[in-house]
């Protein structure tokens, strides 16, 4: 065998010691050692904003027209440029680039409720409250609990844009026919299914949707109605407790009878007449008015034995990148600004139903056009902030949805695998939160 | 060989007495032809470098550093995008392999590959055989079974969508008229699992059936010609030539198949299955642990070590082993 020269070997030794200098370099920091937060101790006062900003958004509920609408407007107000960027199909792929390298240079993210959080975790979010003071962002008339949704330890990581809610839709032209009245409990919501199922007007009284389809959002408002709930702050329990296992009982046996789950979306189901009920979010509300050809009702969420019909605050907002220059994170809040006035709000709801975030909103030209409208901004009233099993926890959304359609779509016991979940929950918890909030 | 046999009859060629070699000659030439041998060697280099050296730097670039980076990170609890992670070794590689999740994955991996290439190879085969043949239109039949093997896989998955829609689908129609009611393909994992394999087949079928036809049209024909003569039978001919002649393509599309089961399924599973219910095959698997609802960056790259790893084995067991059963003409 030939003998490593000394001149190879250390050759071989630099070229191996880069290679591992440049993974180490470009990879996390692993020395354990937890970086403190770093205070945010900007004088505002003294920061002049940007001239340009970069706005990651997914035009959700197909809002690109009105977006760039009101960015022109914004552009031409304060001279500040703003490049939108499309950065996915959905919140999950926004979310997903975020994270990512291509999300590195973004000022303003639009961020849903349930994906916001681990760009938080990640330091990756800018605290807004004294970015939004200093953007002279009147705070306290937005939705209080819309807004609260991004608080967390004391900051707010963002404002409420194009958030909506979990909304009761019917056939209205078939609860006319048959004489219904407008349900306000689940078991009315089955007792009007069971009625329009054996008039055959439809196959399915009502849609739940499937593990796709966000049904640990809609279905929330079923457990909160029944004393149940996915969690209560980090206590996973109440996914197991007899009222959530009430409710999942009622939801099991009502499958077959007076409801269906459906394989693509409840929305769809219901636009197309395929079902009669449906929970579907507020933003679907322009889209299924295009389909629908019949008359469309709308009422709020049913409640239950233990609460009137709370609904499950959803959507979007908008945040601020932690990596950007003061002076763009100064344009980017007065960029949220501008989007969330009163009467830009009105106008961003009209163009995709999503619900007025800002309380001075004139909303009466929607009502007019829409009246549907009034039941969605109404229900605002019985808004509840999601419980942390879905929003917070890494893998709950997903491990919820997937028990709940396996408990909607088979008859195995409801009890035991809402137990399995809890387990699940808990060490969901344990393997990829508890170290990092401790 | 020529230079050596040159450097040989000049080594063997008498030296004229007249003219002896001096020790000082000798070293100098020794010195020139090392010298010589050094310029040659690094005009060689040179030209390496020039042509190759791009290349070279471009796939260190794209393929083995990500390639060693992802090995790095898969020894990491490291959540996506987070800048801090820590050291855990092995760990993300034990528990793939121990938890009931990761045997999941083999399971659904093992059917989905099974069912896509058996179904792209033996329904390509038949395909083949019918395209082989001398019939009107053969070259329109021919383009419109390969044309799907080039579309975009998420394109594929929207519309086989619209068929496989319980309520509204095609398939669902048509089952109908026959009184039959339509599968919950979506929300069933079992029938989630076979539909994804359907459309993965319908959309490698083309592959599968172009290269048996060149196969096909390889075979001597006067060996058909001669088994026809001696009285054999079409499915006689059929075990007893074309399929024998046939086993460097079947080798080759199983290789192939495997691979790009293993590999190319992606965008078909992700569209038709967002969450993979039922359908999370290995490479779905990397990207729901990583990009999905998990977060799990250190995990998901030890995963995808794990299948850089199978198909390197499984590609050497069948060069090893299978290609020796391969009957070469």
């Amino acid at each position: 065998m030939k003998k490593l020269s000394t001149g190879r070997a250390l050759r071989g030794t630099a070229v191996f010691s880069l290679a591992a200098l440049a993974l180490t370099a470009c990879g996390p920091d692993t020395s354990g050692e937890s970086a403190e937060a770093e205070t945010n101790d900007t004088d505002w006062s003294s920061v002049e904003s940007a001239d340009s900003i970069i706005f990651a958004t997914n035009h959700p509920g197909g809002s690109q027209d009105i977006e760039n609408e009101l960015i022109e407007e914004f552009t031409d107000e304060t001279g500040i440029e703003v490049e939108v960027i499309t950065s996915g199909a959905n919140y999950e792929e926004t979310s997903q680039w975020f994270q990512t390298g291509g999300g590195s240079n973004a000022d303003v993210i639009v961020l849903s409720d349930a994906t916001w959080f681990p760009s938080y975790l990640n330091d990756a979010l800018a605290p807004v409250d004294e970015l939004l003071e200093a953007a002279e962002v009147d705070t306290s008339r937005f939705v209080t609990a819309l807004y609260d949704d991004y608080l967390y330890e004391d900051a707010h990581y963002g404002a409420p844009y194009a958030r909506s809610t979990p909304l009761f839709y019917y056939n209205a032209d078939q609860y006319e026919e048959l004489g219904l009245e407008v349900p306000t409990t689940w078991e009315e919501v089955a007792e009007n299914g069971r009625a329009l199922v054996e008039a055959g007007l439809t196959d399915s009284g009502f849609s739940f949707p499937s593990a796709d389809s966000y049904v640990s959002w809609t279905a929330a408002n079923l457990a909160w109605a029944y004393g149940g709930a996915w969690s209560e702050d980090w206590d996973f329990s109440a996914i197991a407790s007899d009222g959530t296992v009430e409710a999942l009982e009622f939801a099991q046996d009502g499958v077959g009878d007076w409801a269906t789950v459906s394989s693509t979306t409840p929305d769809d189901d219901f636009g197309a007449g395929v079902t009669s009920q449906a929970i579907a979010s507020t933003g679907s509300l322009v889209g299924i008015l295009s389909v629908a050809d019949f008359e469309v009702g709308t009422a709020f969420l049913p409640g239950g034995p233990a609460a009137e019909g709370e609904t499950p605050t959803g959507g979007a907002g908008l945040m601020i990148a932690s990596a950007s220059s003061p002076e763009k994170q100064l344009a980017a809040a007065m960029f949220i600004g501008h989007m969330t006035q009163p009467e830009n709000t009105a106008r961003f709801s009209q163009a995709t139903g999503y619900v007025p975030v800002n309380q001075d909103s004139d909303m009466s030209d929607v009502y007019a056009e829409t009246p549907q409208f009034e039941t969605a901004v109404e229900q605002l009233s019985r808004s509840r902030s999601q419980d942390n099993a879905r929003v917070f926890l890494p893998g709950g959304d997903l491990e919820l949805s997937q028990t709940l359609q396996a408990i909607l779509t088979g008859d195995g016991d409801v009890r035991e695998q809402l137990e399995a979940l809890q387990t699940q929950l808990e060490e969901l918890y344990e393997s990829e939160l508890a170290s990092e909030l401790d | 060989m020529a230079i050596q046999t040159q450097e040989r009859r000049a080594a063997e060629e008498p030296q004229t007495p007249a003219d002896p070699p001096t020790a000082p000659d000798e070293a100098v030439l020794a010195v020139e032809r090392k010298r010589a041998r050094r310029r040659q060697s690094s005009k060689n280099w040179s030209l390496f470098l020039l042509f190759a050296g791009p290349n070279i730097l471009l796939i260190l670039a794209f393929i083995y550093y990500p390639l060693i980076s992802n090995m790095y990170y898969s020894t990491l609890d490291w959540r996506l995008g987070s800048p801090r992670a820590t050291s855990v070794g092995l760990d993300n590689y034990i528990r793939f392999f121990t938890s009931p999740s990761g045997v999941e994955v083999w399971r659904v991996t093992g059917i989905f590959t099974a069912g896509a290439v058996i179904g792209s190879m033996v329904l390509g085969l038949l395909i083949a055989l019918v395209l082989n043949k001398k019939l009107p239109g053969r070259t329109i039949a021919r383009t419109a079974v390969f044309s799907p093997y080039v579309l975009s896989g998420v394109g594929i998955a929207l519309v086989w969508n619209f068929i496989f829609d319980p309520a509204r689908g095609a398939l669902s129609h048509i089952l109908g008229f026959f009184g039959i009611a339509s599968p919950e393909w979506y929300l069933n994992e079992d029938w989630a699992l076979l539909m994804v394999i359907i459309v993965y087949v319908w959309a490698n079928l083309g592959y599968c059936a172009v290269v048996f036809l060149a196969g096909l049209q390889s075979i001597p024909q006067d060996l058909i010609e001669a088994a026809t003569i001696d009285r054999a039978g079409p499915i006689r001919r059929f075990f007893s030539i074309t399929l024998p002649l046939l086993t460097p393509t079947v080798f080759f599309l199983l290789v192939t198949n495997i691979i790009f089961s293993m590999t190319r399924a992606f965008d078909i599973l992700r569209t038709m299955t967002p969450t993979g219910h039922g359908t999370n095959t290995i490479i779905f698997e990397i990207y729901l642990q990583s990009f999905g609802a998990y977060q799990r960056a250190g995990y998901s790259a030890a995963i995808a070590v794990v299948l850089f790893f199978t198909l390197f084995v499984i590609t050497a067991v069948q060069l090893r082993f299978v290609e020796r059963k391969v009957h070469y003409q």
